[in-house]
């Protein structure tokens, strides 16, 4: 039994099943909403990441698809102005002084037009390596101290084919100028050389590209760069602090990045990576490049976050609280299955019975238990009738009869009173033997009111003072209060017989008995007082001896008095002897008051 | 015991949550607080001069990159420093985390620069200093190496015969005297063949009318240093209008004149200082304060020499050329 106790289960983990699964719920539910949590964070995170990328990714492609656009526009332009032949009728050609200014005033028209209408576009020129050019609407001139060698873009255009896209740079080619521009050029055929004789500029406004970088809904504290194929930066918002040393740009990674691809940086020094976004130009060969900062896209993640977070706590309250009200459900059969088990401990079977809800095991238990309790309750019930029956028989077998030889003793007696002409006598003694013998044979009840048992004993006293003549005296005291309560029949009689033929029988001179009777508190005390000749020691101490009763005289006796009392009454009560040899002895009968037999058991 | 038990799991419940709420708006309270305020206050906002707009660009941008809320409050000239005096006071009263100053006056600013310090708001100087060492920390061009960079130009073609001259912008004034002095550092064992030290007040008409006594006075001239924009221009333009080729001019401080005056050829060379990387480090250095960090008391933001072929490479371009709004 107690090596069973000491092996680990759950149960014994706490002191109560309910506690315990109170414990094992709170358990399983803060892991679950734990497990819950992180999955759903990492989840955001990554959604919001993929988002992000998406969005950026988007984003950039549409600068680098603005950009396009505009190049294509200004390639469409260039084409248009090439094509349209007289910039190169007016550079290469000799024609006539008028014909010349009519062919440089078509062209500037067409210049200032294009210049006017797009706030884009900073200059448009046609230049020569001889310093020909035209120039916007024809007020601006070259810029005399650059010569055109040396710039690079220049040269490149008037020796390739096709059209030049330069990083932003400053326009000093063109005087006063200095403007912030990208340059798409492109070299003119001089048809008379089949070589490039001159090259045809636009410059774009910077701003263009500072807008269309800038102009975008990227979070705060992001931006857009652009640099070219080389790794040249076209445009970047933070450019000075590039040159400045201050700061550095992940060039190399982007060149190395394919299009429309990303990558996260984290360095380390700032704690928080960056998000770098990738969109290539096949058009120009620019990259452009969004940057975030992962903090910053992350910032409806960390709301997301708590939302969650708050939802949990709140979520856990209130499983909570329904772990409470379930622990309690589910335990409460068990509980009421325990109190119940605790009544029928103590012995009490009335009012046991498990309510049954359903049918559980709990309740099936419950059920057994009930079954169990019913069936436990109806033995009982058959035993205390049993041991009723046994009792009543008892006591049956117990009563005293009226001594045969007493009847005849007394029959005998009438015979010799009538022989003597006593008719008085034998009136009275006939009629107290009658009274005895009707009160004997007619009491089926076993209670009788107390004056009834006292009227008996008195019969008999008067009998066998009549028999004995002088040698018998007798005194009858009860008091008026206790006359009508009901006793046991059949007690007095024995002792007052006992009395006799004990104590008085054997005395010399003649005997008094007294039945004395009273009320003390709840009891009811009855004497039988003699002053025969009394008990020594031994023979008080076995005067309950049933083989007393039986060597002697009646077969009835004190013995089966007291049991009879103790039987009906209860162990408590019965009789006490009081004797002095040579003096008397008094019997004393105690039992209760206004009993009623249901107070110990069920008997009718 | 079983309602004590049922009531210590409710408010056990109840604590948890509570202080899920207080960690859920700590956080975003402490987002909201990062902020810090400047307020800068230079000499002047002039969208015209390259040099204010490139300082004033590059504090706007360190104010971004530190996510600071910016403040930028300038007298309407660069010399006004009783108004200055003023927009300090008034900044003082706005109690922001930090304030840049560009004090107008070596010695009529230290007062109204000391109320800063006093008030407990750190001072970050830019540009230029005043006559007490109470500022948290100085951005400065170390005004004796720019002089420096130009004599040390020069010296490569002084010869013994060499006649020298300097025109500095305002007679007393640190700046002039520490480019003067770098300038003579330069020029090491020529240095005595300066043979004249004036001042233009700042004026181009002043400098050119200089340069042309200068030119009479020492025909032989062959080597001049412009102290500062002034200067340099007001030499050049005489320089120009006489056509002595053979005088070769370095100038300090960028504007357009000076460049097509280095495209011309009339300057050698010109010396800049780095404004956008002045106003940048001095926002920086009061976020590093803010941060708790130490910060050098003088910090130098550099010089750049520009010469003809220079101009327009990368770099240089974004440092003459600011991008202005058209």
């Amino acid at each position: 039994m107690s090596g069973k106790k000491n092996r680990f289960t759950v149960l014994s983990l706490f002191k109560s099943v309910k506690t315990t699964m109170l414990c094992l719920f709170s358990l399983l539910i803060v892991i679950t909403m734990a497990i819950f949590l992180l999955i759903s964070v990492d989840y955001t995170k990554k959604t919001v990441l993929e988002n992000s990328t998406d969005y950026t990714s988007r984003l950039v492609r549409q600068v680098n698809r603005d950009i396009d656009s505009y190049i294509d526009y200004m390639e469409n332009i260039s084409s248009m102005i090439i094509q349209g032949g007289d910039v190169q009728k007016y550079l290469f050609m000799k024609m006539p002084k008028e014909e010349t200014e009519e062919v440089y005033g078509r062209i500037v028209t067409q210049f200032n037009t294009v210049v006017e209408a797009r706030q884009d576009i900073s200059n448009i020129a046609v230049v020569t390596p001889e310093r020909d050019f035209i120039i916007n609407g024809g007020a601006d001139k070259l810029n005399e101290n650059v010569s055109l060698q040396d710039v690079e873009w220049f040269e490149e255009a008037l020796k390739g084919d096709g059209s030049i896209l330069t990083a932003s740079h400053v326009q000093h080619v063109i005087r006063n100028n200095y403007k912030w521009v990208v340059t798409l050029g492109k070299g003119i055929e001089n048809p008379q050389t089949g070589k490039n004789g001159g090259v045809f500029f636009i410059d774009l406004n910077y701003k263009l590209l500072k807008d269309l970088c800038e102009n975008n809904s990227l979070a705060t504290n992001s931006y857009v760069f652009i640099v070219d194929e080389a790794g040249k930066i076209i445009y970047h918002p933070k450019q000075q602090l590039l040159y400045n040393g201050l700061k550095e740009e992940r060039i190399e990674e982007v060149l190395e990045c394919a299009s429309d691809s990303y990558f996260i940086t984290d360095e380390r020094g700032e704690g928080e990576g960056k998000l770098y976004t990738v969109s290539v130009s096949e058009k120009t060969g620019w990259r452009v490049v969004g940057v975030a900062d992962i903090s910053e896209l992350m910032k409806n993640k960390k709301e997301t976050e708590s939302v969650y977070v708050l939802t949990a706590a709140v979520l856990l309250g209130i499983a909570m609280v329904l772990a409470i009200f379930f622990a309690t459900a589910i335990t409460r059969p068990i509980k009421e299955l325990k109190d119940s088990m605790k009544e029928v401990e103590k012995g009490n079977f009335e009012n046991t019975d498990v309510v049954i809800r359903s049918d559980s095991e709990i309740d099936s238990l419950g059920n057994s238990f009930n079954l169990m309790t019913a069936k436990i309750r109806q033995l009982m019930e058959q035993n205390i009738y049993e041991q009723e029956e046994k009792r009543k028989s008892e006591m049956k077998a117990l009563r005293s009869q009226i001594n045969p030889h007493f009847l005849y003793n007394t029959l005998d007696s009438i015979i010799w009173m009538a022989e003597g002409g006593k008719n008085k006598e034998v009136v009275r003694m006939t009629s107290a033997l009658a009274r005895l013998l009707r009160q004997s044979i007619s009491n089926d009840n076993e209670r009788i009111p107390l004056e009834k048992e006292v009227d008996y004993a008195g019969s008999y006293l008067t009998i066998q003072k009549m028999r004995y003549r002088d040698k018998l005296e007798y005194e009858i005291e009860v008091a008026e209060d206790i006359k009508k309560e009901e006793i046991i029949n059949l007690i007095l009689q024995p002792l007052v017989e006992n009395a006799i033929y004990h104590g008085i029988k054997y005395k010399g001179s003649k005997g008094l008995i007294r039945i004395v009777g009273y009320g003390e508190g709840d009891h009811i005390i009855l004497k039988v007082i003699d002053n025969g000749i009394g008990m020594d020691e031994a023979a008080l101490k076995g005067i309950f001896d049933k083989s007393r009763a039986s060597e002697g005289n009646n077969g009835v006796g004190v013995h089966n008095v007291q049991t009879r009392i103790r039987l009906y009454y209860g162990a408590e009560y019965g009789l006490h002897f009081e004797s002095t040899l040579g003096e008397g002895t008094t019997v004393t009968i105690v039992i209760p008051r206004n009993f009623r037999e249901g107070e110990q058991d069920e008997s009718t | 015991m079983k309602v004590h038990r049922k009531t210590a799991l409710l408010w056990a419940a109840a604590i948890t949550a509570l202080a899920l709420l207080g960690i859920f708006f700590w956080n975003n309270r402490r987002r909201d607080d990062g902020k810090n305020s400047i307020i800068f206050i230079p000499k002047v906002i002039d969208e015209d001069n390259d040099f204010w707009k490139l300082l004033i660009e590059g504090v706007e941008m360190a104010a971004a990159e530190n996510n600071m809320d910016l403040t930028i409050v300038a007298p309407e000239t660069e010399d006004d420093y009783a108004e200055q005096n003023a927009l300090i006071e008034w900044a003082v009263e706005q109690n922001p985390s930090a304030i840049l100053l560009t004090p107008s006056s070596f010695t009529e600013t230290t007062p109204y620069a000391k109320k800063i310090v006093e008030s407990g708001i750190p001072l970050i100087l830019v540009d230029s200093e005043i006559d007490e060492d109470i500022a948290d920390t100085v951005i400065t061009t170390d005004n004796v190496k720019l002089g420096e960079v130009e004599g040390d130009y020069m010296r490569q073609y002084a010869t013994e015969e060499s006649q020298i001259a300097i025109i500095g912008h305002v007679e007393g004034s640190s700046t002039a005297i520490e480019r003067e002095e770098g300038v003579r550092k330069g020029l090491g064992e020529y240095e005595d063949k300066i043979v004249d030290v004036v001042f233009c007040d700042s004026d181009y008409d002043k400098a050119y009318l200089l340069m042309m006594e200068l030119m009479e006075k020492y025909p032989d001239i062959d080597l001049v240093a412009g102290l500062n924009e002034y200067s340099a221009v007001g030499a050049a333009r005489a320089i120009k209008e006489k056509g002595r080729q053979d005088i070769r001019v370095v100038g300090i401080d960028s504007s357009l004149e000076e460049i097509q005056f280095l495209e011309e050829g009339i300057f050698e060379i010109i010396v800049i200082q780095n404004p956008f990387k002045m106003g940048y480090l001095g926002v920086e250095a009061a976020a590093r304060l803010l941060n708790g960090e130490k910060v050098a008391k003088h910090i130098d933001s550099g010089c750049e020499l520009i010469s003809n072929d220079s101009v327009y490479t990368e770099e240089n371009q974004k440092l003459l050329f600011p991008f202005r709004e058209e």
